[in-house]
């Protein structure tokens, strides 16, 4: 948390930003460009504090209490469940989380999975246990970037990956098998700051629920 | 091959000064637990793991550092301290009176590495109040975790007070599925309630219970949102875990703490274990709880022995933590006097260092004898208030931040380092 009364939120840097930003301004908490924050990583406004940080470490800056609040896409939070709340659904960002194979794969639904399938993904965790809801033997190879490559040269049977279009798989010659799970925007809360600056983190997740469409 | 001076990952080294703050605060601690009458015990690091099994529940069990002794049991080192007193309340102090009042102090382990930073070795001081059921004796386990807080040094702090039976008694009442029932709880203590929304969404009964679940992490404040729970619930449970807070509240402003207090119907806590009256201690700008505790009704009886019982545990590192990152954080004690010595000198500086230990003041002798010249660069290098050159029986050469040198009788110089006088 911050020394001062000013609430601290954090949004992620990539696909998500303009989401974000749109749902401050909306809200009007802050009104700010994403060149103002690629300049500067931190804003304050009169309300709130803005800090940019790279998607994944948003839940690593709520959850030590370095910002109150953020914003981040619930695939995020699948691979880093941590101490924070998950408390509005912002309803942008959506995408969805596949299993996708090479069209000329053989590989379909669970039916067709190989004793022991090898798939490639920024998602190691939630991969892992999906495969094991369904008792699939699974062997995770984690990469960074460029997923859709990896079965094209045969290091893996397919890949988990987020996708919003379906264009990227289409452009990698990769077709959908099956739907792990859709992802939107979430806020997320500091336990603490819940607790200790209620009225002021309530009012704000109020505003960010309204701006977002949501109705309570 | 050179050893891993780092040591294994997530264990740490604790250097002079995070010990000198760790140990403070953990006498700190002890000293107020002993102050309301509670007897220090100390149970050991390894326990069987039929006791923890017994004791602990299934995510607990599963971090715990396990393995086999000699005699081929299970054992495990321990991961939390309540079970190990509750064993020995059960059995060896079995016919000891009811009620108890115990506390304890030591590391916890845990093979996964926390949520916060790859910490596996943390540090927990607690106190446990046995065999007492009721507001009295609810109020005075958070009142001492209070004063606890205080004794650090800790300035301003917040302790949030919520009812584990008021949850089971919104759990009763809404009217659910028993699969939609585990989703919600799995939700709640998920902290998930994006998830939680989308359940109750899709059911067609609302009741008051269902709004009250989804305003959870906001059914927090003074005593005016009892009475808004009151006219929301409407089930037993719930309205007798609402009558009780505010008679745990009364009993608090009575304790004089009423000031720190936050009551928090949605507290979220592990509801298998916890029974009744439940709380967690807040720091000033940190991102967690540093105390939590609660009711354990049913422990004891696990163990053969069935008794009523509320206790909490400070996470001791998190509170050296706090204190190191405060604004006046504290500092290493300076060492008073560094003895140094030449040939004729060693004996003189031995008798001196005896004689100001005696007076409680901290005195290294040095080990090798050395010039003034040199003494004065070993001075300067361990940090002392004085030093003292020790050259003969009769006379030593006393030096102190911005006094002049002096030469004196080393009884004089003793006197006066004592005596506070320069």
């Amino acid at each position: 948390m911050t020394q001062e009364d000013k609430l601290s939120i954090a949004v992620p840097t990539g696909a998500l930003l303009s989401g974000a930003l749109g749902v401050l301004a909306e809200s009007g908490l802050a009104r700010l460009t994403a060149d103002e924050l690629g300049r500067q990583l931190l804003i304050d406004r009169d309300v709130v504090r803005v800090i940019m940080v790279r998607p994944s470490d948003v839940p690593a800056y709520v959850d030590h209490g370095a910002a109150d609040l953020g914003i981040v896409g619930k695939d995020i939070l699948w691979e880093s469940p941590g101490s924070h709340y998950e408390l509005v659904d912002l309803r942008f960002g959506g995408c969805r989380l596949v299993l996708a194979v090479p069209d000329a794969s053989r590989l379909n639904g669970p039916d067709t999975w190989p004793p022991m399938i090898r798939v490639a993904t920024k998602y190691p965790r939630t991969a892992t246990s999906w495969f094991e809801a369904h008792g699939q033997a699974v062997e995770v190879v984690r990469l960074h970037g460029s997923v859709e490559l990896a079965p094209q040269v045969g290091l893996v049977d397919g890949i988990v990956d987020l996708t919003a279009t379906g264009r990227t798989l289409k452009e990698n010659r990769l077709r959908i098998t099956a739907v792990l799970g859709t992802s939107t925007a979430r806020l997320i809360a500091n336990q603490a700051s819940l607790k200790t600056r209620s009225a002021a983190v309530q009012s704000v997740v109020s505003k960010l629920r309204e701006a977002s469409g949501g109705d309570r | 091959m050179t050893p891993q001076l780092g040591g294994v990952p997530g264990f740490r080294d604790l250097l002079p000064l995070e010990a000198e703050i760790l140990r403070e605060a953990q006498e700190s601690l002890l000293a107020e637990m002993r102050r309301w009458g509670y007897r220090h015990v100390i149970t050991p690091l390894v326990e069987n793991m039929d006791v923890l099994d017994t004791g602990l529940g299934l995510e607990q069990r599963r971090r715990l550092f396990k393995f086999t002794d000699a005699r081929g049991d299970v054992v495990a080192l321990v991961g939390e301290r309540t079970v190990p007193v509750a064993r020995l309340v059960a059995g060896k102090l079995r016919s000891a009176a009811l009620p108890l009042r115990l506390c304890y102090s030591g590391p916890v382990l845990s093979t996964d590495e926390g949520r916060f930073q790859q910490r596996r070795e943390t540090y927990q001081v607690g106190a446990e109040l046995i065999g007492a059921s009721g507001p009295v004796a609810d109020a005075e386990v958070i009142a001492l975790a209070a004063r606890c807080m205080e004794a650090t040094g800790i300035r301003r702090y917040q302790i949030d007070v919520g009812h584990a039976e008021f949850f089971h008694g919104i759990m009763d009442a809404v009217k659910l599925p028993d699969e939609v029932k585990a989703a919600v709880r799995h939700a709640l203590v998920a902290r998930d309630f994006v998830a939680l929304e989308s359940l109750l969404e899709g059911t067609p009964l609302k009741s008051a219970e269902h709004e009250l679940l989804l305003r959870f992490p906001a059914l927090r404040g003074g005593p005016e949102i009892l009475e808004a729970a009151r006219g929301l619930v409407r089930n037993r449970r719930s309205e007798a875990a609402l009558a009780e807070l505010a008679r745990v509240r009364e009993l608090l402003v009575a304790h004089g703490i009423g000031d720190v207090v936050v009551l928090d119907l949605g507290a979220i806590r592990d509801f298998d274990y916890y029974t009744g009256v439940i709380f967690e201690g807040y720091g000033p700008d940190f991102g967690r709880p540093i105390a939590q505790g609660g009711r354990y009704d049913a422990l004891l009886a696990r163990f053969g022995r069935p008794a009523p019982a509320t206790g909490f545990m400070i996470q001791l590192d998190l509170v050296s933590e706090m204190l190191t990152r405060s604004q006046r954080p504290p500092a290493l004690p300076r060492i008073d006097a560094a003895l140094a010595w030449n040939e004729s000198g060693l004996s003189t500086a031995l008798r001196l260092g005896s004689t100001l230990r005696l007076f409680g003041m901290r005195a290294v002798v040095d080990t090798q004898a050395r010039s003034q010249a040199e003494a004065k660069a070993w001075w300067r290098a361990i940090g002392a208030a004085n030093l003292v050159h020790c050259r003969s029986e009769a006379t030593v050469s006393w030096s102190s931040d911005g006094q002049r040198t002096r030469s004196l009788p080393p009884e004089q110089v003793a006197g006066r380092l004592a005596g506070g006088v320069t």
